[in-house]
């Protein structure tokens, strides 16, 4: 399923951290309008691009970033030195 | 143990069939666990990627990495790579060559990548004796 919430932390040695729970369902919503209100400029070009330019992989973006966001959930980043703690995991 | 091997192993506790015949049908009914871990296509539990760096006995450094990244993720991110137009797959690869990574990803296949995880069972990697890294699946 689509993420719903990205967890953000960071943290620097004598600097003040950041640490947040962001609601990316909200930026797949604004991101699925936006590509929605696209769709008959991308239909149009792909067609006027049929076979002889990129008008097969225009259309496969939509579903294969809708796969890509899909599978976003339970990616984990988490790196620590000795001076810088960044972790970025969503959910 | 699966429901054939427990009702061989009835008749036989209950003398049905002889120590003979409960291993020749042992042997017909195969060991599916055994099977499926020699799988060429890989353990079919197998969800994520992890790497896990951490510093090793000797090492003075404080780094620690971990990363878990679902092989759906991956197999979707090469899909998505594939698209990227011929020109600027070049402009990729030859950024990538200059990191010290030699590989073409459009031409990574989701074949080549059950592949490499049926491969990848736990493999640790210990760099200069500091630090520890392990690539494994889960």
């Amino acid at each position: 399923m689509f993420p719903i919430l990205m967890r953000l932390k960071i943290r620097s040695e004598g600097k003040r951290g950041v640490s947040l729970w962001l609601p990316v369902f909200l930026a797949w919503i604004i991101l699925w309008a936006f590509m929605l209100v696209l769709l008959p400029f991308v239909l149009l070009a792909a067609l006027l691009s049929l076979g002889r330019g990129p008008g097969m992989s225009l259309l496969a973006v939509y579903p294969l970033l809708f796969s890509l966001l899909w599978n976003l959930s339970d990616l984990h980043i988490e790196t620590r030195d000795a001076e810088n703690d960044v972790l970025i995991s969503f959910l | 143990m699966n429901e054939e091997h427990r009702k061989i192993l009835e008749m036989l506790k209950d003398g049905k069939i002889s120590v003979d015949d409960a291993e020749r049908l042992m042997t017909a009914v195969g060991e599916p666990e055994a099977e499926a871990s020699s799988s060429p296509a890989g353990k079919p539990g197998w969800k994520y990627l992890r790497v896990q760096v951490e510093p090793g006995p000797g090492s003075e450094s404080q780094d620690k990495v971990n990363i878990r990244v679902p092989f759906k993720l991956i197999r979707a991110g090469l899909k998505f790579a594939a698209l990227i137009p011929k020109a600027s797959q070049g402009k990729v690869n030859e950024a990538l060559k200059e990191k010290g990574i030699d590989i073409d990803l459009s031409k990574i296949t989701a074949e080549d990548l059950q592949d490499i995880i049926a491969n990848l069972d736990d493999m640790t990697v210990e760099v200069d004796g500091q630090d520890k890294v392990r690539i494994f699946c889960e």
